[in-house]
């Protein structure tokens, strides 16, 4: 142990064989992994984020969105599937278009990977990021004002003004806008839906059984 | 104006003193201490600094928690930006600095030769310092990266990279010079550490924004690297302290040394695989999260023969730990460093993860093993190094007393609040369909906890500050001037062997 290179080359093995086998070997196995085509949908999935929700997608990096959200939904452990967070498993598949990964490992929120899906009206994420209290009362999640222009109505009322309660209007004789970037965040959430299978991740038996439910129930 | 001229006259003293009274001994140790005395300084400084803005930012990030509304009007506060900052700023800022520091002068100390070039290590240092503050400028300008400790943009890599390698040269350079044949303890773990780094850090900058790696892998190399900052990197530069001030502040060699660098090739093995726990069942293979609980347990085995060291070490003297404001801090750091290796060990267990997944308590033990066993080590250390490197008095006990138990209270109010607030929050989200909504309600007294913790934090931080501060300005009095003012430790690191 006296020797600076000997613990120099000790050091220099440990980590390169923890590299190798932990981040070399699985990172050859997903740049394998490649979109499907799925019949249903016509397309290759996953599908690229494009327009809009792509920059809404740098917003919410800009935002650290991920210190309190995830995109991922678990099968094995945790109740994702009972909380409708997901119909399967997410797998390496569905991430290979992320640029930058969004998966995230704090929930402090809900999971938000197929958020595009539970909640469908855009008005209602608008409202949501101009103070979240005004749809999720006694949530901890910040408004973000600072996505909104609010000016004096001159004329006519603006068509994309926020229909605010009441109680969360910012005064007389004035409007609130969304700027680019909250219009933008908000088709980035709609754009969050993962509708579509993968052989590799089955939909969870719950969720078939819905589904067989349901088509039982039309056939009756 | 005379006021002034008194405090530029006492930070020249403090700089650049005019001692008496040498012996033979004194005459190398005070050479090798002039030529560090600035960038050594200059760590300092900056940790302190960086640790009052981390626990300020780390308050606003809390009562964020509780009341969302607060700060809410600017872009550059939102919790999202503040919750990177804090942790950035503890690691980068405080916990670097303040763990290089002791890295320079356990080696400059142990290798007994003065290798010069102070003027290139403090470039270094402050090279350093600019790429930290540049990193957190641009998360508040909206450029951060979504990588967990990595949330600096693009461009501050760079600058940190060139910056630790000057401070690694530097550090090398000092090794090498050194006058012993044989090594210490303390030695292997800080090359180790700086070795360890450079290879982390860039094999992550590589695969998250170089070339990133495809999706899903993002996470998994952000959770490796993570995982090696504090394995690899600053629990060794604990240690690394740790062997070397138990033995000078006890007065006895450290009880079974001879095992050392048995436990530092284990640790070293264990924790470069372990962690990866918080990517259970997720889009990743699945054996890499079961290799990391394997390792997680392999760490059993450094862990005991580390404790028992240092444990027996302190308990072999137990007295001294409440005559020696440094003792007392390395004891508090070691017997954090048991907490946080349980916790880490035990909640890596299958019951425990699918119960906390994705809730605070990882971040509860991970500021347990940033503020307790890293923090509570370093500065105690800079508590033993100060006075030696300037030869003054620590100005105030009291204020000390003020940092330690303040600092403590902090460590238990905050830890206390996020692991069992973690368990609370793991448990509704994991084990019931309870909205999140209902969730955050029932962790209201937890926020508040670590809240008040932060608080107590940000007291400490500021105490620990004043007496930095305080020593530099302080006017030397004629006991100062005398070498004679601080009895070295005998020199027992080789004798150990």
């Amino acid at each position: 142990m006296n020797r600076g290179p000997f613990i120099f080359l000790g050091i220099f093995l440990i980590v390169a064989t923890s590299w190798t086998f932990v981040l070399f070997e699985t990172n050859q196995w997903v740049g394998n992994l490649s979109a499907v085509f799925d019949e249903d949908l016509g397309k290759y999935v996953p599908r690229k984020t494009v327009g809009a929700a792509a920059h809404g997608k740098e917003v919410y990096q800009e935002l650290g969105c991920i210190a309190c959200h995830t995109q991922q939904v678990r099968v094995a452990s945790g109740m994702d599937i009972a909380r409708g967070w997901g119909e399967r498993q997410s797998v390496a598949r569905d991430y290979i278009n992320e640029e930058r990964s969004l998966i995230g490992n704090i929930r402090i929120g809900p999971d938000l990977s197929n958020v595009g899906s539970r909640q469908l009206d855009r008005n209602w994420y608008l409202l949501h990021f101009y103070n979240p209290q005004i749809n999720s009362q006694g949530t901890n999640m910040p408004p973000y004002p600072f996505l909104y222009e609010v000016r004096e109505v001159v004329g006519e009322a603006s068509a994309n003004a926020l229909d605010l309660p009441e109680e969360f209007f910012p005064g007389e004789g004035l409007e609130v806008i969304p700027t680019r970037k909250a219009e933008s965040l908000a088709s980035y959430m709609l754009s969050l839906r993962v509708d579509y299978d993968l052989k590799e991740a089955p939909k969870s038996n719950e969720t078939m059984a819905e589904e067989l439910a349901v088509a039982l129930e039309i056939a009756q | 104006m005379v006021l002034n001229m008194t405090l530029i006259g006492n930070i020249c003293s403090s700089l650049f003193p005019n001692l008496s009274g040498d012996s033979k001994n004194r005459e190398g140790v005070r050479g090798i201490d002039a030529s560090i005395r600035f960038p050594l300084l200059t760590l300092i400084i900056s940790a302190s600094v960086w640790l009052i803005i981390a626990t300020v930012v780390g308050f606003i990030a809390s009562i964020k928690m509780h009341s969302p509304g607060f700060l809410a009007d600017y872009s550059f506060l939102t919790y999202g930006k503040v919750a990177p900052i804090f942790w950035n700023s503890l690691v980068y800022g405080w916990l670097f600095n303040a763990g290089l520091a002791c890295a320079v002068f356990l080696l400059s100390r142990l290798g007994g030769k003065n290798v010069g070039l102070g003027a290139f290590l403090t470039i270094s240092i402050t090279l350093w310092n600019t790429g930290v503050t540049a990193g957190i400028i641009g998360i508040m300008w909206g450029e951060q990266l979504p990588f967990q400790w990595l949330e600096f943009p693009a461009f501050a890599a760079p600058i940190l990279f060139l910056a630790f390698l000057g401070i690694g040269t530097w550090n090398l350079l000092t090794f090498r010079a050194r006058i012993h044949r044989s090594s210490y303890a303390s030695q292997w773990w800080i090359l180790a550490s700086i070795f360890s780094f450079a290879w982390i850090y860039t094999a992550a900058q590589v695969m998250l924004v170089g070339t990133p790696a495809k999706g899903a892998i993002q996470t998994l190399v952000n959770s490796w690297y993570v995982e090696n900052v504090f394995g690899l990197v600053i629990a060794p530069l604990t240690f690394a302290t740790l062997y070397y001030l138990l033995p000078k502040t006890l007065g006895t060699v450290v009880v079974g040394y001879k095992y050392s660098s048995w436990a530092f090739w284990s640790w070293f093995l264990f924790a470069s695989f372990s962690g990866f726990v918080d990517l259970a069942n997720g889009p990743i293979p699945a054996w890499v999260s079961s290799l990391g609980v394997i390792a997680t347990f392999g760490l059993l085995i450094p862990t005991t023969t580390i404790s028992i060291q240092f444990l027996s070490s302190l308990f072999s003297r137990f007295s001294v730990i409440w005559d020696s404001v440094t003792a007392r801090y390395l004891f508090a750091g070691c017997i954090t460093f048991l907490l946080v290796m349980y916790q880490k060990i035990f909640g890596s267990l299958r019951g425990a993860m699918d119960t906390t997944q994705f809730s605070l308590y990882d971040s509860g033990v991970t500021q347990l093993a940033l503020f307790g066993f890293a923090g509570m080590t370093f500065t105690g250390a800079i508590y033993f190094i100060l006075p030696r490197l300037l030869n003054k008095e620590l100005p105030s006990t009291s204020l000390i007393d003020l940092q330690f138990w303040s600092h403590l209270i902090g460590l238990i109010l905050v830890s206390i609040g996020l692991i069992s607030g973690g368990t609370q929050q793991g448990e509704l989200m994991n084990g019931s369909t309870a909205e999140a909504l209902v969730v955050v309600k029932t962790m209201q007294s937890s926020f508040y906890l670590t809240t008040i913790g932060m608080l107590f934090f940000i007291i400490g931080a500021v105490a620990s500050g004043a007496t930095y501060i305080g020593i530099i300005l302080s006017t030397r009095i004629p006991e100062e001037t005398e070498t004679s003012l601080i009895k070295e430790a005998p020199e027992l690191e080789y004798s150990a062997s």
